[in-house]
């Protein structure tokens, strides 16, 4: 049973690297204002119930590399309680790397949904 | 079971045990500022639930330590590093020669250059801050003025870290160390005192000056001497000016002399490349061992 957990486990892993700067870039696309991490946790939590599958610290370190790529730009402010925060931003490159990705999603989408109908 | 915050953290720390320590530094960064929140967000919710009993919560959310160490890991592994040479030429000549489009060593170069400044800079900085501090300390405003000065160290030791790490390739933290909330002026300025981190970078500045000075003269000298005689032997072959004087002695070389003079400055130019690029490597690792909390 725990080999199948495992195996299972990973899969979720292997499919979530891919999707979740997918799922980031569009969050921050259609947010107006800059977003911190928590935020988007908390956001992301509430739009989906299957969301648990993707755990939240993971999300940072792909926020993380997106920033790196030129992607996402982020300032840290402080806050009256609590620590800093890191708010990120969709830059330019962001947003038309992102119209991309996302014509890509759909042919997978489309491709992986045909082959498992059979 | 994790009772509290910190805990989460030594743990995490613990996982990352093999990891470059400035990724070590960042993920602690994320982690901290998220779990805070979290907690808050927790006890504003529901005010009479235990640290433990609302971290246990958070954590399910966020990841054990296993985890979130794995998913940096795994970012780190597809991210490659600012600075690598393209193409990496294999034959002995080319690797000798190489060294003209590696940017490491133009990178290596202008950091020591900028060393030079930013060493005078830090310097000041250092000594300024250390004795109006500990004078200060009598008044009133003394230990805010401590506070804010140890402060100023380490956002210096990050900027710094950032040209470390877009000059020379070393992976440096791209986050700041953030303190505990909550604490007092006392208790903060405590913290700040008893933190090696902070007395090491402070040594690191000092000490940037005198290497700045040291890389400027070197590299000067080096470069100088180099293209000099690189480029002595077209003082003669077109101005007809001698190549040694010696009292009044003009003494000419033939031409083979001025042929291996130019070959011979030429090799000197690209040894000092090699020197500094080697150079910059080294205050690379020293900069990350100083600058980089464990």
């Amino acid at each position: 049973m725990t080999e199948i957990s495992t195996q299972t486990k990973k899969f979720q892993k292997e499919l979530n690297s891919g999707t979740s700067s997918l799922v980031l870039l569009s969050v921050l696309s259609r947010s107006k204002e800059a977003m911190y991490g928590y935020q988007i946790a908390k956001m992301l939590e509430e739009s989906g119930p299957d969301f648990l599958m993707m755990k939240q610290g993971t999300l940072y370190p792909v926020l993380r590399s997106l920033e790196e790529n030129g992607l996402l730009e982020s300032t840290v402010e402080p806050s009256v309680s609590g620590p800093p925060r890191r708010y990120y931003k969709i830059t330019k490159d962001g947003r038309s790397e992102l119209t991309e990705w996302l014509e890509i999603w759909k042919q997978t989408k489309k491709f992986v949904d045909v082959i498992l109908k059979g | 079971m994790f009772n509290k915050i910190e805990e989460y953290l030594d743990a995490l720390k613990t996982e990352m045990i093999a990891a470059d320590l400035a990724l070590v530094q960042d993920a602690q960064a994320d982690a901290r500022e998220h779990l805070l929140l979290a907690l808050s967000a927790a006890r504003e919710a529901n005010s009479g639930v235990s640290e433990s009993d609302a971290l246990a919560k958070i954590i399910e959310e966020y990841g054990t330590p296993e985890e979130t160490a794995s998913a940096y890991r795994e970012i780190e592994r597809r991210t490659s590093p600012s600075l690598k040479q393209a193409v990496k030429p294999q034959s002995l000549l080319g690797r000798f020669f190489g060294v003209y489009i590696d940017p490491r060593t133009w990178g290596s170069l202008l950091f020591m250059f900028i060393t030079f400044v930013t060493g005078i800079i830090y310097f000041t900085w250092a000594v300024t801050g250390v004795s109006l501090s500990v004078s200060f300390l009598i008044l009133i405003i003394g230990i805010p003025f401590a506070i804010l000065f140890l402060l100023s160290v380490q956002g210096l030791a990050l900027l710094e870290g950032r040209i470390v790490e877009a000059l020379l390739g070393e992976r440096m933290p791209r986050r700041p160390i953030f303190a505990q909330p909550g604490l007092k002026w006392l208790e903060r300025l405590k913290a700040l005192v008893t933190d090696k981190h902070t007395w090491i970078s402070l040594i690191y500045m000092v000490l940037q000056m005198p290497l700045g000075v040291i890389y400027f003269s070197v590299n000067v000298t080096l470069i100088a001497f180099s293209l000099g005689v690189m480029f002595a032997p077209f003082a003669q072959l077109i101005w007809k000016l001698p190549m040694i004087t010696v009292g009044m002695d003009r003494i000419f070389l033939p031409y083979p002399a001025l042929v291996l003079l130019a070959i011979g400055g030429f090799l000197t130019l690209t040894l000092t490349l090699h020197l500094a690029r080697a150079v910059g490597s080294l205050h690379g690792k020293y900069a990350k061992w100083m600058l980089v909390s464990e």
